[in-house]
């Protein structure tokens, strides 16, 4: 009876980290994938008008760096909606300022609401948008100047009504944990949103998001009381047939940073975890055309708590293998789902490689041995995270845990000011 | 740099606009006429050609990916810019960074659609109609009735044949790795392979097990002949080289001899032309080549041997992969599925607790040990008379042209980029082969064969292609094409005639009547078979118990001396035996086999089957333990 529950708990733990691992590589298959995960080059065009959102709370330190940042942009028809709390009046002075320096391009949006939180920021500042397009940005990223004409022109190339930009951790030097973190957005990213958007369904990111500012109000813009209002907007969004490309180009990816401690990391996967939870819940996915389509939406909807699972589940199964008195068979049976495991180490090692080249990094033997021995540990941070999430959706807390940012991205990367551009 | 990376990174497909994206799949295999795409000029490009002049001096295969080439262009040097300047230590600056993407602006979502432009089955039928199916099937089938015809009557069983159809038979009656305690003497895939393939023989024939056994081979043969045909489109040969591969391969009286009889190397060049047809993929599809790494590690599962030739998948996977991005990728993907498919057997032998040597029990280290110091070498290839010289010779003897040709054309390959690969293969094959006091097996040359052919028919096409090319803008002579013809002609007659007197042996000998008389003398001729003990070869062994002798008391001679289990059942030695079945395999042992050589000693001759070195004597023991029960 163990020894066909071992099995069995193999059989299915190894099929869904080779499926994971299948996906996660998807932009690398060809060098013809790789190559249409690209920006298309622009025509010079300008035509389309841009709404560029920022909520911001307690980030007074990062804010105008940003803003600034925004106002170096390429393109000619834009302005940017600094969104604000009522309680945080720090924030909303530096704000005021900067609104008051270009007025022109920068407003200012007050967000009344008691209770905090992304999405009801973004709600508030959604009537007040005068552009064609929305865009999403936080208030710590560093966007390329560049990036709204490339967007201009993949909206008119592809006729989307949603377009998803690169984003990018780059601090990846910070600590061990910051090179998994960075790595993870490079593969999500560079590579694994470009398949959803391929197969119609898409959990978009926070930033560097850009919907037709109709549509985006016929759905009723972002939902309140989620916790991952961005990925269950990509699911409304795909669930009523928009169409979404993605475009990764490392050159004017958006950088971020990563948060500034373990805790921070966790309370941040926690959030995600529990919004994916919500997203699952709330079942707008089920409204995806295909079947195939619903499967992959519940697959990544709980993929983290699979891979949670699977980071607890191997390791014993592993330990009985060896120590326990079981079959040859089945005991090696039980190793199957570590071989993805250790072929998705090896892919990160190549994706390390790969992150350095492309954003000018220079990465260094003692990066690499982060990597590998770091692979372990982080994923128990995932798993502790998924778990969290699970207690917390189950128990009823479902406030705003926000990550502190430092701007490690600003200060400590020699490529900080678009070093690619 | 080096000339042909440099080429390489020019053919990179990223095409323009206009084109359909279908060019970058078809490569090779459909499309276009399959003329070489290497040098005209130059029959050795990569040895002499300077790297401005290496694309310039290759106008046909400029003209045949002309509209990947100059899509490319920009990005090329881009890339190579970017190449060199990564090399030099320094980061990948934003202005190779723009230009990149201004030439790959074109691809964009489009390529993914559009590189299967229709259904999969629909792809099939087309590809199945196509001239090249057509050709490699009738050359196939060819090979295939050739080394069918007589198989069961030549070569003579011989032990080893015997040992690994036993090891099948017991697998399939899940009895584990063989009937006695497996040793880690060979990885077990192939042997698991010939389990599954048992079918075959049984469906065909119900003669004596080795002989049939042999049917399943087929199978085996005609895996090689198809992947040694792709392999050779795969390295750019037109179809009729590759065709001419294939012929030379199958045909060779080395190859009809040796690829008949049930070996493992076989099986492990088999998979190993699958790894290098897949990391030559022309998709260059990333888990192409995790599959190629997979393939790799069964090749090295099926005959531990065939580790010597990785380095050449591994090289076909450098050309194989174009320098943009996703080579490192696909070099982890390779390794994953090399180390990780590779380690599944000491995995398996660590789980028995067989990993390390120990007191009584077996173990995979210490089989290496015995494999790679203990084992009697067999001499130095160069001294006459050694063991290695005489398997050399034997080799020789049944066709010198595939053998001699083949490793001549692989020192001129090596220097030509297409044909590396192979010749890479060849290279490494013979210096472990030549390297003295080294063992070396009569089947070793199995794993060389493939590539021996395809370095020789790849020779050929550069020289025929050299031939036919005149000077530029103007067509060759007519003259030489008439030269050519009469020199095929010539070498067809030569070679035919030779192979013919050959193969002539290989399809009418009967070199197995001895042991099918032994067999059923041993069936017929005892009545007690459930109450007598006879020590036989590998080779009788399966026949015997399927005639209804206990497994337990059919013993292979040499376990007798080598196996405890089997001794600690005999307490009286050699009188514990009833009948030993002495045969060439057992006489010419050369490992020192008390026992059997008193059993040889001590019986006298009941029953003698063909005559002279190659007689099989059933042999009485007197006053054995079968008389007093």
């Amino acid at each position: 009876m163990a020894a066909v529950t071992m099995t069995a708990v193999s059989l299915a733990l190894f099929a869904f980290a080779v499926v994971t691992l299948w996906w996660t590589m998807h932009a690398w298959r060809t060098p013809e994938t790789l190559a249409a995960t690209r920006f298309a080059a622009p025509d010079g065009a300008h035509t389309l008008s841009f709404s560029l959102l920022v909520p911001a709370r307690h980030e007074e330190e990062v804010l105008a760096h940003t803003v600034r940042r925004l106002l170096e942009s390429s393109h000619p028809h834009y302005e940017v909606i600094l969104v604000t709390g009522h309680d945080d009046e720090g924030t909303t002075a530096v704000a005021r300022q900067l609104a008051d320096q270009t007025p022109d391009r920068v407003r200012v949006v007050v967000d009344t609401n008691e209770v905090k939180s992304k999405p009801k920021a973004l709600n508030s500042a959604l009537p007040h948008c005068r552009g064609d397009v929305v865009g999403v940005f936080d208030a710590e990223d560093q966007v390329h100047p560049a990036l709204l004409t490339h967007v201009d022109h993949a909206f008119r190339r592809s006729g989307a009504t949603v377009v998803q930009g690169g984003v990018q951790l780059i601090n990846f030097h910070s600590s061990w944990y910051s090179l998994h973190n960075c790595l993870e957005y490079f593969f999500w990213f560079r590579s694994r949103l470009h398949l959803h958007a391929r197969r119609g369904f898409i959990p978009l990111g926070g930033n560097t998001v850009f919907v037709r500012t109709d549509v985006l109000r016929r759905a009723g813009g972002w939902d309140g009381a989620c916790l991952a209002e961005d990925c269950d907007l990509g699911v409304r969004l795909s669930s009523s047939g928009e169409r979404v490309v993605v475009a990764y180009d490392s050159a004017i990816v958006t950088r971020e940073e990563t948060p500034d401690s373990v805790s921070g990391l966790l309370k941040q996967r926690t959030r995600w975890n529990q919004g994916f939870l919500q997203v699952l819940r709330k079942g707008d996915w089920r409204g995806l055309p295909t079947f195939w389509s619903r499967m992959l939406a519940r697959y990544t909807l709980t993929g983290p708590f699979v891979q949670a699972f699977s980071a607890i589940a191997v390791p014993i199964g592993l330990y009985v293998a060896l120590f326990a008195q079981v079959p040859v068979a089945v005991a090696m049976l039980t190793f199957l789902p570590a071989l993805p495991t250790v072929a998705t180490l090896a892919f990160q090692v190549a994706g390390l490689r790969d992150f350095g080249l492309q954003f000018g990094l220079r990465v260094r033997p003692v990066h690499y041995a982060q990597l590998v021995l770091g692979t372990f540990p982080y994923m128990l941070i995932l798993s502790v995270a998924a778990v969290r999430a699970i207690w917390r959706e189950w128990t009823g807390r479902t406030n705003w845990e926000l990550t502190r940012h430092v701007g490690a991205h600003l200060t400590d990367t020699p490529a900080t000011d678009g070093g690619a551009s | 740099m080096t000339t042909s990376s440099r080429r390489r990174s020019r053919s990179r497909s990223v095409p323009k606009p206009a084109d359909p994206p279908r060019d970058i799949t078809i490569d090779f295999r459909t499309a276009a006429p399959p003329e070489p795409t290497t040098s005209t000029d130059e029959p050795i490009p990569d040895a002499t050609a300077a790297d401005e002049t290496a694309p310039a001096a290759e106008p046909d295969a400029a003209a045949a990916e002309a509209p990947v080439e100059q899509a490319d262009a920009v990005e090329a040097d881009a890339e190579t810019e970017a190449e060199a300047e990564t090399e030099a230590g320094n980061e990948v600056d934003a202005e190779t960074d723009e230009q990149v993407e201004v030439a790959v602006e074109a691809v964009e979502v489009e390529v993914e659609q559009a590189v299967r432009p229709e259904p999969v089955l629909g792809r099939l039928l087309r590809r199945l109609r196509s001239p090249g199916s057509l050709l490699v099937t009738g050359v196939t089938a060819i090979v295939l009735f050739v080394h069918a015809w007589n198989i069961t009557g030549f070569p003579a069983a011989s032990d080893d044949e015997g040992t690994y159809l036993a090891q099948a038979w017991a697998v399939q009656q899940g009895l584990g790795l063989g009937h006695y305690t497996y040793w880690y003497d060979h990885p077990p895939l192939a042997w698991i392979q010939l389990a599954a393939l048992s079918w075959l023989p049984a469906a065909l024939s119900d003669g004596l097990a080795v002989p049939t056994g042999r049917y399943a081979m087929l199978a085996v043969t005609a895996a090689i002949l198809l992947l040694t045909y792709l392999l050779g489109r795969r390295l750019g040969l037109p179809r009729w080289a590759a065709a001419v591969a294939v012929l030379c391969y199958g045909l060779s009286p080395l190859a009809v001899t040796t690829q008949r009889q049930i070996y493992l190397d076989s099986f492990a060049v088999a998979w190993l032309l699958g790894a290098l047809v897949l990391a030559l993929s022309p998709r260059r599809h990333l888990w192409h080549h995790v599959a190629a790494g997979a393939a790799a590690a069964v090749a090295a599962l099926c005959k531990e041997t065939m580790i010597v030739a990785l380095p050449a998948v591994v090289l076909a996977l450098w050309q194989g992969t174009a320098r943009n991005g996703v080579r490192a990728f696909s070099f982890a993907g390779f390794g994953s599925g090399l180390l990780l498919v590779g380690g599944f057997y000491p995995l398996f032998a660590m789980l028995n607790g067989e990993l390390l040597p120990g007191p009584g029990h077996v173990s995979l280290l210490g089989a290496w040990q015995f494999q790679l110091h203990h084992r009697t070498g067999s001499g130095s290839v160069f001294s006459a008379g050694s063991a290695a010289n005489t398997v050399v010779g034997s080799w020789l003897y049944y066709d010198a042209v595939l053998l001699a040709g083949g490793v001549l054309a692989a020192a001129v390959g090596l220097a030509v980029r297409r044909l590396r690969v192979p010749a890479v293969a060849v290279a490494l094959l013979a210096v472990v082969a030549l390297r003295p006091g080294g063992y070396l097996p009569t089947m070793y040359v199995i794993q060389a064969l493939p590539f021996l052919a395809l370095c020789l028919a790849g020779v050929l096409a550069l020289a025929v292609r050299h031939a036919l090319t005149g000077p530029p803008g103007e067509p060759a002579p007519g003259w030489r094409r008439t030269v050519l013809l009469g020199l095929a002609v010539l070498a067809v007659a030569v070679v035919g005639i030779r192979w013919a007197g050959g193969t002539q042996r290989a399809l009418t000998a009967q070199d197995n009547t001895p042991y099918e008389a032994a067999a059923a003398w041993l069936r017929d001729e005892l009545p007690d078979r459930a109450g007598t003990r006879v020590v036989v070869d590998d080779v009788l062994w399966l026949d015997l118990v399927r005639d209804g002798f206990p497994r337990d008391n059919v013993l292979w001679f040499y376990k007798v001396d080598l196996d405890a289990k089997v001794a600690a059942g005999l307490p009286r030695g050699w009188r514990d035996v009833d009948y030993v079945v002495s045969t060439p395999a057992m006489r010419g042992d050369r490992a020192p086999l008390p026992t059997v050589d008193a059993l040889l000693e001590h019986t006298r001759v009941v029953a003698t089957f063909g005559a002279g070195p190659d007689r099989i004597e059933i042999r009485r023991v007197p006053d054995s333990a079968g008389d007093r029960r």
